[in-house]
């Protein structure tokens, strides 16, 4: 289960695992204060991909790919072409 | 496992950060949702179910409390942003990058 080094590789691995089959992928985060780290993971329960971080900035990175995958998984289209970002 | 509306879910999802600010985690996790209510037949059994396919499920947990809510479409907008805040606000506890990059300077400049 293979820590990710770099956000960007992370999130575009991530993404790819959710479009090759969206009912299997599920997003785990998991935030610890007391020990002031955020862990994210994307799995479809044979391939996991895991990012950890202890840095505020990754927080909105982090937020921001959550809320994508979300507006994927409600998304009535079955193939992502243009994301309409606010 | 509780399951909740998208407002007292959150509401909810507020009081487990609170709760956990000293000690433990607060495990979040997003899966799509087909809205099946039964679990999938064995076999034989042809599936009379219509899979919907905009809906999302949100759990939360503490370790001991779990909550859950449903999220469709119509929601998304609305529950993304009040969620995206709560994430925000809560999610303060790490790390800030206070050096704005002032090791450009390395050559003394006389």
């Amino acid at each position: 289960m293979p820590y990710y080094q770099t956000w960007e590789e992370f999130a575009r691995a991530a993404e790819k695992l959710y479009l090759a089959d969206p009912m299997k992928v599920r997003v785990v985060l998991k935030y610890r204060h007391c020990d002031g780290n955020l862990c994210i993971k994307v799995t479809d329960n044979a391939v996991c991909l895991q990012y950890k971080t202890d840095q505020a900035q990754d927080v909105k990175k982090i937020e921001k790919l959550h809320g994508k995958l979300m507006r994927l998984m409600v998304s009535k289209e079955t193939h992502s072409g243009s994301m309409e970002m606010d | 496992m509780v399951l909740l509306e998208n407002d007292s879910f959150l509401t909810e999802l507020t009081r487990l950060f609170q709760k956990c600010r000293t000690s433990g985690s607060v495990a979040i996790t997003l899966k799509k949702y087909d809205g099946r209510t039964k679990p999938v037949p064995k076999k034989g059994h042809p599936e009379s179910f219509e899979p919907a396919d905009n809906k999302c499920l949100i759990r939360a947990s503490d370790g001991k409390k779990k909550i859950s809510t449903v999220v469709s479409t119509k929601e998304v907008i609305k529950f993304q942003m009040a969620y995206s805040n709560l994430l925000r606000a809560h999610i303060d506890g790490l790390k800030k990058k206070d050096k704005k990059s002032k090791s450009k300077k390395t050559k003394a400049t006389q």
